[in-house]
């Protein structure tokens, strides 16, 4: 009896030390992003100061770009995105929209709205995909080609856009999107100035929830009115402002939104295209990219930057919310498992011995840690294992510092973009972000373990986030 | 464990103050920041709304100069250049203005200040006006000092001010790689004729260079931005011993002289515009140059010359062994003058790379009708199954269908209706059935598609014929339709 207890206390010390670990380490590495990401944000908006977007405008070397859309299902909203991609402002532009065999009015919609006509076009598969039904354009109206093909998910979708693709670089972007008008000039221009092959520009995605749209454009930002919204705001904003920026400016980008990013077309051919064995096919490519360039041995840039923005929607109900962060672990999980000998691996430099790491043990396993941990260190002040005082204050450091990451990010956004215009919405903006480890982040955390429950169950199942157009 | 309760418990608890102040630290920085940034805009409205109609007035001609500038010199404060900066450049000025633009930006001394800047002259703001200076202390920290360098010779390029081209040229050296890409993009808004060599030189050496920091991209952008007149800058450069240089000078040749024909269609390139030894280089040696890439960038320049020859070298790249090198001659071919030649260009219809067919397909279809005509004959024999692909491909995209169904219905047997027999044969109905159900063919169209194409076994045509039975209003097409499938639709069997 005594060894089992033994055991038992041992077993629990270790878990704690894990616990322990893990905050210090985790929060240590966030710290860093944070540190990192203050500085380059600042400095790129100082930069901005002297970058003229008359220059890529104008310039006949910038290069033509096809936006592509995947959509299933999304009558409600695919109208505004298509309007609002059509009024980009960018010199050379083709947009496809690839409707997934939708079950609802979506293809109907697009047909009847831009006056399209069925086509019998040719279809070269170079990468394989589901059958295509049909071509719909207008010749009057040729930037826009809508192709409607058999339900296959939206990997297949992407690579069906993909596969119609007639230009050096595409953009990817959510049916429940919105760009703003120079967006993709602005994505563009590291692709552009720099001095390496740019395969992957990432921009920003913000919460549209809230804002009022006018003729598929943003016309007044503002927060939206529930809470678990304005969390999913300050969310996003941690989210691209200090993460996605700090790992671009250390060269260990894994993960490029695809809901709004720029693609070197020849590169993703020659990486096969969207993979279909994951269920987030953005970071599954960033990754067989890095694959790529070692295997090759070519020098490849990835970029992230602030200033292009898209605008998405976000759940705004529980069940929407659990879909899509069950979804994002569970692809999480997926991804690093599938390229698993990028582990410390030296050939991939950075991304080997750093980012991947980080992703795998803090972003993925880090979920049951902490999911755990809810249960077990109670459970050992329970058992008298720890004294209840450290536990509290543990939790209390817990939350200050979640809080203070996500006020970071609050601050990064007042020192650059200040979308957000009223001293009401900072307000706002600035409680929610203190209050964001009070509830939602655990609630977040539940979602994010029952993903990695999933992937170790072998689901592979993309479950739909339904949008009901929630902006004005 | 005792180490983890008795040290830890205490060590939790500070980092716990340390975050807990780290937050309202944070805080109040947030706040502190709105407050900053609304004042810095209210200022900068105020002056505004009281120089903005100045400034306007100056550039319009409205308000006399000198009374003008006396006002813009009455803006005081710690930020009066940042401010005169930002008043007089916020909104690019057009052509007219700009002589008065930068007359103005001289006499406020902001050119002077700007080209200082650019020089790596920056003036030392106190410690205290670092405070309130929108530059202030970046301007105290060296290795930020480019910030401001880059912003000058960005105004320089804005206002086109010309004498400061050679501190532009300089700049291109400095070890920044912003301030080397304003410099470029300042330079090709002045297109001072001196400065265009200066960045032929820059870009071999980034060529050249292993490991650059500027883009080609970047340099060319700057380098297609200048006059043609300065192309013959470039003729060391064909002639380079590296094939990516002489790529990218043909290429960029290639830009100037399309971004000049733009919007001239009977742009050409004469002695005036191209030397002859230049264009001789682009008739004699280019075409055969080793570079595949080279040789696909000629082709746009040899196709506006002005010289007899033209024809025939572009003709002779069409048999190149490089796909992309055939596919730039059938598109340079697409001019009026080489309508002549149109039987050869159908040529490149059988091409065995597809881009080349559709290209082909394209500058016939440019020809108009005698180019129309050409590729309906050619799709009508072929047997080549690509080719008649790629032809349906593009009367489908050019929405040429309905055309072809009006002109079916008016001339009975012509052309016409062979090529959308051809079409109902290879399937391609979707686009005719659109037309025939969009309510644009009218009931004679109807009829006469349903006496012509009726019985073509094609399940769209067949459901069309089915549903034009039952709902088609018109009576004697409608028993037409009912007849149709009486006879057996071959098309439902299927």
């Amino acid at each position: 009896m005594e060894l089992w207890r033994q055991i038992f206390i041992h077993g629990m010390n270790m878990f704690n030390l894990l616990i322990v670990s893990y905050f210090f380490i985790g929060n240590g590495v966030y710290t860093l992003l944070m540190v990192l990401s203050l500085a380059t944000v600042w400095l790129y908006n100082r930069r901005l100061a002297y970058q003229d977007m008359d220059e890529i405008r104008e310039s006949p070397v910038t290069p033509p770009v096809t936006i592509v859309i995947p959509a299933w299902n999304e009558e409600q909203i695919i109208l505004e995105t298509t309007d609002s991609i059509l009024q980009t402002d960018y010199p050379e532009l083709e947009v496809v929209v690839v409707d997934d065999g939708s079950t609802d009015l979506t293809l109907r919609r697009l047909i009847e709205h831009f006056h399209l006509v069925k086509m019998d076009l040719i279809y070269r598969p170079h990468i394989p995909t589901q059958a295509v039904r049909g071509f719909y354009m207008n010749p009057d109206l040729p930037k826009l080609l809508v192709v409607s093909k058999e339900n296959g998910g939206k990997p297949d979708a992407l690579n069906v856009g993909l596969n119609v693709c007639r230009t050096p670089y595409f953009c990817t972007l959510d049916s429940d999107s919105i760009l703003e008008r120079d967006a993709l000039l602005r994505l563009m221009r590291p692709v552009i100035h720099s001095s390496l092959n740019t395969v992957a520009s990432g921009g920003i995605v913000r919460v549209m929830n809230g804002c009022r749209v006018r003729g598929g454009r943003i016309t007044e930002v503002a927060l939206p009115k529930s809470r678990l919204e304005k969390f999913q705001v300050v969310e996003y904003l941690r989210s691209f402002l200090f993460g996605r920026t700090g790992w671009d400016l250390m060269g260990g980008t894994l993960i490029v939104s695809g809901a709004f990013a720029v693609f070197h077309r020849e590169t993703v051919m020659d990486v096969g295209g969207f993979a279909h064995d994951t269920v987030t096919e953005d970071m599954d490519l960033i990754v067989q990219m890095h694959h790529w360039s070692v295997k090759n041995k070519r020098r490849i840039r990835m970029s992230f930057t602030t200033d292009p923005v898209c605008w998405t929607e976000c759940p705004a109900t529980l069940k929407m919310l659990g879909r899509q962060r069950r979804r994002w672990q569970l692809g999480l999980c997926q991804t690093l498992w599938k390229h698993s000998e990028m582990l410390f691996n030296q050939k991939y430099g950075l991304v080997g011995n750093f980012s991947f790491p980080f992703h795998l043990y803090v972003e993925a396993l880090g979920a049951v840690v902490e999911f755990l941990g809810y249960f077990m260190v109670p459970l050992a002040i329970i058992f008298g294992m720890v004294p209840a005082m450290l536990y509290l204050l543990f939790v209390l450091l817990s939350l200050a510092y979640g809080g203070l990451l996500s006020i970071g990010a609050v601050l990064l956004e007042e020192l650059t973009y200040r979308r957000y215009p009223g001293y009401r919405d900072l307000a706002v903006l600035l409680w929610f972000a203190f209050i964001e480890n009070l509830g939602y982040r655990q609630l977040v955390l539940y979602y994010r373990f029952e993903g990695v429950v999933r992937f170790l169950m072998g689901s592979r199942h993309w479950e739909k986030v339904t949008h009901v157009g929630v902006a004005h | 464990m005792p180490f983890l309760i008795e040290y830890v418990t205490e060590v939790v608890l500070v980092l716990f103050v340390l975050a807990l102040l780290g937050n309202l630290f944070l805080i109040g920085i947030v706040f502190l920041r709105r407050q900053q940034r609304d004042r810095f805009f209210q200022r900068i409205d105020a002056l505004r709304i009281q120089y903005g109609p100045v400034i306007a007035g100056v550039l319009s001609g409205q308000l006399a100069y000198p009374k003008g500038l006396q006002e813009l010199r009455e803006i005081s404060g710690a930020d009066r250049l940042f401010m005169l900066e930002r008043l007089c450049l916020e909104n690019k000025p057009a052509p007219a203005a700009e002589p008065a633009l930068r007359r103005l930006c001289e006499d406020l001394g902001l050119v002077k200040i700007w080209q200082q800047r650019l020089m790596g002259q920056i003036d030392q703001a106190s410690l205290r006006e670092s405070l309130v200076h929108p530059h202030g202390w970046v301007g105290r920290v060296k290795c930020l000092q480019f910030l401001i360098r880059s912003k000058s010779a960005e105004n320089l390029g804005l206002i086109r001010h010309e004498p400061s081209w050679p501190l532009l040229v300089k700049a291109l050296e400095d070890p920044n790689p912003d301030l080397q890409v304003v410099a470029v993009r300042s330079l090709a808004a002045i297109r001072h004729p001196g400065s265009f060599p200066a960045l032929v030189d820059r870009l071999q050496k980034v060529v050249l260079d292993p490991a650059p920091v500027l883009s080609v991209r970047t340099l060319k952008s700057g380098l297609v931005s200048f006059p043609l007149q300065n192309v013959h800058e470039l003729l060391a450069s064909l002639r380079h011993t590296n094939p990516r240089v002489r790529f990218l000078a043909t290429d960029i040749i290639r830009e100037m002289v399309e971004r000049e024909a733009a919007g001239h269609p009977d742009f050409c390139l004469d002695q005036k515009k191209m030397k002859g030894d230049l264009a001789e280089v682009f008739l004699t040696e280019l075409p055969f140059d080793a570079n595949p890439d080279v040789r696909a960038r000629v082709g746009p320049v040899i196709a506006y010359l002005a010289d007899s020859r033209s024809a025939s070298a572009l003709l002779a790249l069409l048999g190149d062994a490089a796909w992309f090198v055939r596919l730039h001659a059938v598109r340079s071919l697409a001019k009026p003058k080489f309508l002549s030649h149109a039987g050869r260009i159908a040529s490149a219809l059988t091409d065995t790379n597809w881009r080349v067919r559709e290209a082909a397909v394209r500058t016939l279809r440019g020809f108009g009708s005698a180019g129309l005509d050409l590729l309906t004959a050619h799709f009508l024999v072929t047997q080549d199954r690509y080719s008649r692909e790629q032809v349906a491909d593009e009367l489908q995209r050019a929405g040429l269908i309905p055309e072809l169904l009006a002109r079916c219905a008016e001339t009975g047997n012509g052309r016409e209706t062979a090529v959308l027999s051809h079409l109902a044969e290879m399937g391609k109905t979707s686009y005719m059935i659109s037309v025939l159900e969009s309510g644009k063919g009218n009931g004679h169209l109807r009829k006469k598609f349903l006496q012509e194409f009726g019985q073509y076994p094609d399940p769209q045509i067949h459901r069309w014929v089915e549903q034009e039975a039952v709902l088609e209003s018109d009576i004697d097409v409608r028993a037409l339709a009912q007849a149709t499938l009486a006879a057996g639709h071959p098309g439902g069997e299927r």
